[in-house]
């Protein structure tokens, strides 16, 4: 079973993707910022990474370069309520940028599409 | 006007000069008497008007700090000009650089702050002169995503190369790094085209180019990796050193070797060197201490303070020895009955009396003791101070004689 790790610091939405992404057949496992996310990685060997941009303690900016900094392939999505960060040159480092909205259609789609690319790299 | 962001690699460790390397970087090594290996890349920067320029560091850079500190506070930041030093930060990997193409990557935050048009990548090991503003001209004109220049050397010399092969137009159409069998010149079956490591990218395929790189397995190197991947998919042009050189003598040293070093500093001493360092229209800007101006003293039967076909500085004081062939840096005292001569003496050095010096470079503020020969028994050289195969003569700094 394939293991995704989601970042995201309000409750309610970690809740929901990871009802949604369990539902779809994911182990599921949660962080609730850039440095947990980074404990998370190196404990739990995930196989993605949804990361949410704006977050206290560590934002997903950071974060993303510390994580290429560790596993320099694991597939990264970064999602954000904003579309701006898409013009930061960190955020061409994930391999996707999906924007939040309450139809998760979009990532769950994503999600599937980078767990194979994976598969035939 | 395109903005022009400048990242100079200084991060060498120039391991093939040691001992002059044992406590400073590469790019910090004293050249010319009164320079610093980098004073050259950084006057190039400066005469082609180029004003926003990052120093990306790592290995032993305090004493590269300091010279920049000191020496190269002359932009002005309320024109948003600026000479930076940023040292290795670790802000994405926790490593030391693993390659060129990887110390620009952890320096992406830096180009997002800046977000310049065009991203110059210089290193700070090379001795030469050029108008960057005739190859961001050409790059511009070419409609390139990249341009690398080149000059032609040997074939001989291909190993310590990349070597570029180019269509009519200039675009590059093979990159082989330092190979064994080279791709030679079409009609000049002796030659290479050699990358100088001087790139111009357009930043945002730069961004991009780098960030595949860097998720992948690569050695992260602009030869090695970056460029070969780029030719096959992107605008890669050549631009050919001589259509900048401002020298006009195809001078382009890189001084890594302890021998190379040698005979760049010789060069200088020639009546007319290949190196012209009095062109007012391409000043080599250096730091200078306010030291009393050189002089030579004493004119006496057998005791003549003399220095010929030698480069003297500030400071120095020739008094009653002599000096022949010989490149001195500041504040230099040679003392009477002393001989100096086809050596390379930096800052700070003392010849003391009757001493005899011959094909050495003496580090900075050595005191050489009364009657000391250096240079004229190799064997005894060799059991204290470097000596390398052509017989030149290393004395370390703070060594005690």
């Amino acid at each position: 079973m394939k293991k995704i790790l989601v970042v995201e610091d309000e409750e309610g939405l970690r809740l929901l993707y990871e009802e949604e992404l369990e539902t779809e057949g994911y182990e599921v496992i949660t962080a609730r910022n850039g440095k947990e996310a980074i404990q998370k990685l190196e404990e739990e060997k995930p196989d993605l990474i949804i990361l949410d941009i704006v977050m206290p303690v560590m934002d997903g900016m950071e974060a993303l370069g510390r994580i290429v900094g560790k596993d320099r392939k694991i597939p990264i999505i970064l999602n954000s309520s904003y579309s701006g960060y898409r013009e930061d040159f960190m955020s061409w480092v994930a391999d996707a940028y999906v924007t939040k909205s309450s139809d998760l259609e979009e990532l769950k789609a994503k999600v599937k599409e980078l767990l194979e690319k994976g598969q035939t790299r | 006007m395109k903005k022009v962001v400048t990242m100079l690699l200084a991060g060498g460790r120039g391991e093939r000069l040691y001992p002059l390397t044992r406590d400073r970087a590469k790019p910090a090594v004293p050249f010319g008497a009164i320079y610093r290996v980098i004073d050259f890349t950084l006057s190039n920067c400066i005469n082609s008007e180029i004003r926003h320029i990052y120093i990306l560091t790592q290995y032993k850079s305090t004493s590269l700090h300091r010279h920049i500190q000191s020496g190269w506070n002359i932009l002005s930041p309320a024109l948003g000009e600026f000479i930076e030093v940023i040292p290795a930060q670790q802000r994405i990997d926790e490593h030391w650089y693993r390659g060129t193409a990887d110390a620009i990557f952890q320096n992406i935050y830096t180009l997002q702050h800046e977000k310049p048009d065009l991203v110059l990548i210089l290193s700070g090991d090379h001795i030469y002169k050029m108008d960057y503003r005739k190859m961001i001209a050409y790059h511009l004109e070419k409609g390139a995503d990249l341009t690398v220049a080149s000059i032609r050397m040997d074939r001989n010399l291909s190993k310590e190369f990349g070597v570029m092969e180019v269509d009519r137009e200039g675009r590059i159409k093979g990159f082989q790094e330092k190979p064994e069998e080279p791709r030679t010149i079409p009609e000049d079956p002796d030659g290479i085209l050699a990358s100088m490591g001087i790139y111009i990218f357009n930043t945002e395929i730069l961004v991009r180019r780098l960030i595949e790189d860097a998720r992948s397995d690569s050695n992260h190197d602009f030869g090695k990796d970056i460029i070969p991947a780029m030719i096959k998919k992107d605008r890669v042009f050549n631009f050919d050193f001589s259509q900048g050189d401002c020298g006009g003598q195809g001078y382009w040293k890189d001084v890594g070797t302890i021998d190379a070093y040698y005979e760049a500093n010789m060069d200088l001493v020639a009546v007319i060197p290949q190196l012209n360092l009095y062109d007012p229209e391409w000043p080599i800007l250096a730091h200078q201490q306010p030291y009393p101006p050189a002089k030579t003293v004493l004119l006496e039967e057998g005791r003549v303070g003399m220095a010929i076909n030698s480069i003297l500085s500030h400071g120095s004081i020739i008094s009653g020895g002599s000096v022949k062939r010989s490149v001195l840096s500041p504040r230099v005292m040679v003392h009477s009955y002393a001989e100096v001569k086809d050596s390379i003496l930096l800052s700070g050095v003392d010849v003391g009396r009757h001493a005899k010096i011959r094909k050495a470079i003496i580090d900075k503020d050595v005191q050489i003791p009364e009657r000391m020969e250096i240079g004229y028994n190799l064997d005894e050289d060799a059991k204290r101070f470097t000596v390398t195969a052509s017989g030149i003569v290393v004395v370390p700094k703070w060594i005690k004689l």
